[in-house]
């Protein structure tokens, strides 16, 4: 069931020291500051975060698809072993879409308006898999089956806006897994639909990884969502990775502040009833103004001096094992108990 | 093959898409099927019109000069006693003609342009929105008249020579001159915006989503210009065509009129009407007629272009 082993599992996707800044007017900013990350061979990560935090920039980052402004400063990503950020373009395009599938957050603006979803799935077939026309509609089929679209043969001529959100996000899925991808990004795929479809969604992908035998990372911010999807957990605050640990480790024993925040901001039934929810007050700090110690110390109700003054590593709680959180006074916390 | 099945009800069943939407859309606008009418009629006239009046449009009837309209001559005679229906008819055919092959010119030179600017950004970015900005700032009339001014008398003085060396009589219709200088000078002032309208589309549809999506499926620029992204921006390029159109015919009128674009014999509104407005105290059916049918055709390219916007755009609308 979990893919933790006595033996260490193999990495498939390891991110090392990765920054990435962006031009403004006044000089370069850092919005993701030296992020370590992995996925191992069948694992599924969540990475968790506010908004902002710098989880799709990540991701993009990966593929090398970040806009105009926005630059890798350091780092590497190795995949199945080469590095995604330095290997040729040619090189890249094979990766893209064959090894690994993206799954993009909004569902009403990843496809393309004017083209029919078969064709839109049949695209990556026939380039990455030198696939005939005829031979990618029969698998663009097979593929709507997978995913769970009734009558998948009427739908491939369809467009885009004659199906419904969870359609369409089934149809971005689609073309995710086409080429059969060892690695499946999906950047809050659920985060533009209805509660009950996302939920849909979820257990599509938890049915489809076991199936296809493939790693997964999924970004999101709603941690509950997919508690009983992902195997790992790492959050993400202001670009950095705060905690990383397996998902029942971390719900049972969160020890970063901002995490336990997250945890705390999740509405449980008797919250709701009593029309209580708490959350973390303040904001994250802009791009740019970074504070000099823990990005977290502004906001964090456990600040203490040396936490304004170096920034905390992420380090396995307790010496070692898997739990790893980057926050002075939980690790310390730990030492004395 | 056989694992796509192929039931009766899936034949059946009416494919939709986007232009038919977009079809059925503009048929429920009154207005612009009014347009589309009008543009029909009119086109239909222009093609196979002059086959079917009943007179020559230069052909004179000296005894019946500026007749008021009558059945033999629905809209009446003009001072040399031609018929004026017969002329508004070749006046529509010459006004369709410059329309189309102006707007064909000015759209292959605005795509082209508009599409690089858009899409490699940058310097040629930079001289291409100045080289549009430069032309804009001419004022219209002025650059025709001084290209027509300055290459009337060569060209037809070329023409006259190739004559005398060929005898091909093609040299010898001096409507050709007026028709090149006509169409040359028109291009040139209308593909400003369409590259424009083009390069604004590129640019917007460059950073959307989808685009990112067909990026991260490996695809080839190649095939994302032109899948994703020309495609995209045929919409509104038809808008402004359709409208283009409508303006075309109006520029052609108001140069004739000035006596800068199509020149007599040849009829165009334009003429007619600069006739028209000499007498029209007197023989008021001369400037109605042709005024009449050039409003009638710019409403019509307007209620069309109105309606294919609403149509090709469903949610910009209202
Ligand atoms: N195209 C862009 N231009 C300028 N700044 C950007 C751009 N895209 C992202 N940013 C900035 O980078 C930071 C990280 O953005 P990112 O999209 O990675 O956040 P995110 O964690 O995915 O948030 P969300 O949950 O809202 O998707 C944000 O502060 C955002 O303002
Ligand atoms: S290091 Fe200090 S400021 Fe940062 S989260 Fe831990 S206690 Fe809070
Ligand atoms: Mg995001």
């Amino acid at each position: 069931m979990n893919a933790m082993t006595m033996s260490a599992p193999e990495r498939l996707l390891d991110v090392k020291g990765l920054s990435i800044e962006i031009d403004t007017r006044r000089g370069p900013a850092t919005i993701v500051d030296g992020i370590n990350l992995h996925v191992n061979k069948g694992e599924t990560l969540g990475i968790v975060g506010e908004s902002g935090c710098g989880k799709s920039l990540t991701m993009l980052s990966l593929m090398r698809l970040l806009p105009n402004k926005i630059k890798v400063k350091s780092g590497t990503a190795n995949f199945a072993g080469r590095d995604l950020l330095t290997m040729s373009k040619s090189e890249l395009r094979k990766v893209r879409g064959g090894q690994v599938g993206f799954v993009f957050q909004d569902p009403m603006t990843s496809l393309n308006p004017v083209m029919r979803i078969g064709d839109q799935i049949c695209e990556p077939l026939i380039y990455h898999k030198a696939m005939k026309r005829a031979d990618a509609r029969i698998r663009a089929t097979e593929l709507l089956r997978l995913v769970g679209i009734p009558s998948p043969a009427e739908r491939l001529d369809a467009f885009p806006h004659e199906l419904s959100g969870g359609m369409r996000q089934r149809v971005m899925i689609a073309i995710g897994l086409a080429c059969d991808p060892e690695l499946l990004i999906a950047d809050e795929p659920t985060t533009a639909l209805d509660v009950t479809i996302q939920a849909q969604i979820v257990d599509l992908v938890k049915e489809l990884r076991v199936k296809l035998g493939m790693s997964v990372v999924w970004i999101t911010h709603d941690l509950a969502l997919i508690a009983g999807l992902v195997d790992r957990v790492a959050v993400l605050y202001a670009g950095t990775v705060v905690e990383d640990a397996p998902v029942e480790e971390l719900f049972a024993n969160p020890s970063h502040p901002y995490t336990r925040g997250l945890l705390a901001s999740i509405p449980k039934l008797s919250d709701v009833a009593a029309n209580r929810l708490s959350s973390i007050g303040g904001t994250p700090p802009e791009p740019g103004r970074r504070p000099l110690g823990c990005p977290f110390a502004p906001r964090c109700q456990l600040a203490e001096d040396i936490c304004r003054q170096s920034v905390p590593p992420l380090e396995p709680l307790g010496g070692s094992g898997p739990h790893r959180v980057a926050c002075f006074v939980a690790q310390r916390q730990l030492e004395a108990a | 093959m056989a694992t796509i099945p192929m039931t009766p009800a899936e034949l059946d069943e009416p494919k939709t898409s986007l232009w038919r939407d977009a079809w059925y859309r503009l048929v429920r606008n009154k207005l612009a099927i009014f347009g589309l009418f009008v543009i029909i009629v009119l086109a239909f006239a222009a093609a196979f019109g002059p086959y079917l009046t009943p007179y020559d449009f230069l052909s004179q009837d000296l005894d019946a000069r500026n007749a008021a309209p009558s059945w033999a001559h629905l809209f009446g005679t003009d001072d040399l006693g031609r018929d004026v229906f017969s002329r508004v008819i070749y006046g529509t055919r010459t006004a369709f003609v410059v329309a189309i092959v102006v707007t064909a010119i000015a759209v292959t030179i605005g795509v082209a342009l508009g599409a690089m600017a858009g899409f490699f950004g940058g310097w040629l970015d930079r001289i291409i929105m100045w080289l549009t900005d430069v032309t804009m700032s001419v004022p219209n009339l002025l650059l025709v008249v001084v290209i027509n001014a300055s290459l009337k008398a060569p060209l037809a003085a070329w023409m006259e020579a190739q004559y005398m060396a060929t005898l091909n009589p093609f040299f010898r219709e001096t409507i050709w001159v007026d028709f090149i200088l006509v169409f040359g000078s028109m291009a040139l002032i209308s593909w400003p915006p369409y590259a424009r309208l083009v390069r604004a589309q590129v640019l917007s549809i460059r950073s959307r989503p989808y685009i990112t999506a067909a990026r991260a499926l490996g695809l080839t620029t190649r095939i994302i210009l032109m899948r994703y992204v020309v495609p995209n921006a045929v919409g509104p390029l038809i808008v402004s065509v359709s409208a283009g159109l409508g303006t075309a015919m109006v520029l052609e009128s108001a140069f004739s009129f000035l006596g800068v674009g199509v020149n007599p014999p040849t009829p165009s509104w334009g003429n007619m009407i600069s006739d028209g407005l000499r007498v029209w105290q007197h023989y008021p059916h001369l400037l109605a007629a042709p005024a009449a049918v050039l409003g009638l055709a710019t409403v019509g390219f307007s209620f069309l272009g109105d309606g294919l916007n609403d149509a090709l755009n469903p949610r910009g609308s209202k």
